[in-house]
């Protein structure tokens, strides 16, 4: 019997030794940036992306593609994040997969700080160069100081070819072509690799002989003076000289050969234009709004009134980068990211044309499994439960109005 | 064998474990302040020793040094002060470096792919060098803080100066100028490192014209004797032995 026990014991530490050895091998790509844990609020009512066009869904090493689109600025930015007074136009990919080779707002390059205002909307686009191969999440993104990341919509790209291949040529003002990705690589290593080498030497010169016990008793019985001698204070000075010539050459040297420097640039951009956005025919009055938890839909008492001269519908409705679409009126076309596009998502108790002059109150119903997914649902717990997003009405010939809600939410619980 | 007896039976074999010692003493020693080294660094030092377009003529000057002084002030305390060994600055910076390549070439560059061009550390050997002499011909701690420490800030940028002044020739990129050093910041992403939180070029040091690096090292050599007195106690105080009555066990 003990020995059917111990060899279970046995077997049993095996299997266990065994399945962490495997769980060790076992390293799945983390490729999410987070994007479902950010406050709902956050997503909701800050930066609205929309009108997003991904160029391409797979691209080569050394090849390029862009993200462009627009983002609107909420008017109703919430008390508990700063103001987008400083932000830059970021990236949302997992380290440089792609380089950055160009971003603009409102046809502005953009590669430093921006200001940007509250109510306006602005144009964007962001020109990457493939680099590593592989497929990637690649995420609109703006950093607000005081605010962190706000990330928007992600769309997956692969990458193909190999990173041996990728090149990143420049001409500098004074001339020279070079590579960035391998520039002055080899004069990093050579004087990081000398000085390491002298560095070591002096340390080698005191190590090699007797030190921690003996030069203790030396210390301990008055002797201290007798372990540093005349020899070892040759060689210091001989190390402190040399020290010092080497550091006046390098800087000569340096100089002779990079006669031309400059310091580091930086500094806000202000002034970025926002696109002119045609003044809305479309007033919207939200009379109430509730986010019913079970059915993870969120309804939504809209007075509409249409001041233009053609007949409207409303067509989608638009928040923290979730698409909420009527398939009657609109049908997306730009192959918007799935898991972000309810392309049913939109139900309005009349969503007949609103004709011009007419006021109509409606029910509207956004429900979608994003709601879950994407944690907006969260958003009850949020400190300011108030709900915000982008409504588009569509006229006769297709013209698109957009519209900005916000309003309190009110969760129901059965 | 008795507590009174010998661990050794011979003076070969007394030597051959001292021996042992000192390797295995060193050994902890280096790994040591590798490990606490580089966090304090990595905590106090971080960004502007990782990318190259935060290594500024100001800020970069300013911090690096007055941070980086602390280890090697306490390590040099105990070493000297117990053995007479002057080499408590080098053994620091020689374990911190290390520890900083195999962080940048591993997971920089192995792990991320960040270039090893655009995230190698700040070179501070030089300073560490003239700390060990000055200590080893003074026998002073006072004279090492106020010499050493003022060497350590001032050595600083002339020590990096040949690896970073490459990649600050400049270049016009979509109608703009940039240093390449910039440019690296800006085409190689970082989510979480946005351009805003770089702190490079700040400050009020603006009537000195292009030469704020001479200026920017001194007020960082200053400091460092400060730090270098701070952290030169808490090594005395690591590093001290206390007895307990006995009447109290």
């Amino acid at each position: 019997m003990k020995t059917i026990k111990d060899k279970v014991a046995k077997l049993s530490f095996v299997a266990l030794l065994m399945a962490l050895t495997s769980a060790m091998f076992y390293t799945p790509t983390a490729s999410a940036h987070g994007e479902k844990s950010q406050a709902a609020f956050m997503r909701m009512r800050t930066i609205h992306w929309f009108d997003l066009d991904w160029s391409k869904d797979e691209v080569a090493v050394n090849d390029t593609m862009t993200i462009s689109g627009k983002f609107h600025v909420f008017a109703g930015w919430p008390e508990t994040v700063d103001k987008p007074e400083v932000s830059f136009l970021n990236i949302g990919i997992p380290g440089p997969v792609f380089i950055r080779a160009g971003s603009w707002i409102g046809g502005q390059l953009v590669p430093r700080s921006v200001s940007l205002e509250l109510g306006d909307t602005y144009e964007f686009k962001v020109l990457l160069k493939a680099r590593r191969p592989g497929d990637w999440h690649v995420h609109t993104m703006m950093n607000v100081e005081g605010g962190g990341p706000i990330i928007g919509p992600g769309k997956w790209v692969t990458i193909t070819g190999s990173m041996s291949e990728f090149v990143n040529p420049l001409t500098t003002l004074t001339g020279q072509t070079i590579d960035l990705e391998d520039y002055a690589l080899d004069n990093v290593y050579f004087w990081h690799a000398l000085w390491y080498s002298i560095g070591l030497a002096w340390l080698i010169f005191w190590i090699k002989r007797p030190m921690f016990i003996p030069r203790h008793i030396a210390v301990t019985s008055g002797k201290a003076d007798t372990l540093i001698s005349a020899t070892d204070k040759k060689v210091a000075i001989g190390f402190a000289v040399g020290t010092l010539a080497l550091l006046m050459y390098g800087m000569g040297s340096t100089n002779e050969k990079y006669p031309i420097t400059t310091p580091l640039q930086a500094g806000l951009m202000r002034g970025i234009k926002p696109i002119e956005m045609p003044e809305t025919s479309v007033a919207v009055k939200v009379e109430d709004a509730t986010y019913r938890v079970p059915g993870r839909a969120m309804q939504m008492t809209l007075t509409i009134t249409n001041n233009g001269d053609s007949a409207i519908r409303l067509g989608e409705f638009n928040t923290a980068s979730v698409r909420f679409l009527d398939a009657d009126v609109l049908e997306d076309e730009s192959g918007y990211p799935d898991d972000l596009l309810a392309e049913e998502g939109l139900t309005v108790s009349d969503n007949s044309p609103i004709a011009p002059g007419e006021s109509r109150t409606v029910e509207v119903t956004a429900s979608d499994a994003a709601w879950e997914v994407y944690r907006l649902a969260d958003l009850i717990y949020d400190p300011d439960s108030r709900f915000a997003g982008l409504l588009f009405f569509f006229d006769e010939d297709g013209n698109r109005q957009m519209v900005m809600v916000d309003a309190p939410l009110i969760p129901s619980f059965i | 064998m008795s507590a009174s007896q010998s661990a050794v039976r011979s003076r070969a074999e007394a030597v051959q474990v001292s021996r042992t010692l000192d390797w295995m003493i060193l050994f902890t020693l280096f790994t040591a302040v590798l490990g606490g080294y580089h966090i304090h660094y990595m905590l106090t030092g971080g960004d502007w020793d990782f990318w190259s377009d935060w290594k500024d003529r100001r800020l970069w000057v300013t911090v690096a040094p007055i941070v980086s002084i602390t280890f090697p002030a306490a390590v040099q305390a105990m070493l000297w002060y117990r053995y007479r060994l002057p080499f408590g600055a080098i053994v620091c910076i020689l374990a911190l470096m290390l520890g900083e390549w195999i962080n940048r070439y591993l997971n920089f560059w192995g792990w991320t792919y960040f270039p090893v061009n655009f995230c190698f550390p700040s070179n501070l050997i030089p300073g560490a060098i003239l700390l060990d002499v000055v200590l080893m011909l003074s026998s002073s701690f006072v004279l090492t803080a106020v010499i050493g420490g003022m060497a350590w800030g001032l050595v600083f940028y002339p020590g990096n100066w040949p690896i970073i002044a490459p990649l600050h020739v400049p270049v016009e990129y979509n109608g703009m100028m940039f240093t390449l050093a910039d440019l690296q910041g800006y085409h190689y992403v970082r989510t979480g490192t946005p351009e805003y939180i770089r702190m490079v070029e700040k400050g009020t040091l603006r009537t000195f014209g292009k030469d704020v690096a001479p200026v920017s090292a001194f007020f960082s050599a200053f400091v460092s004797i400060i730090i270098y007195f701070l952290w030169h106690y808490f090594g005395r105080w690591f590093n001290k032995t206390d007895f307990i009555s006995g009447e109290g066990i």
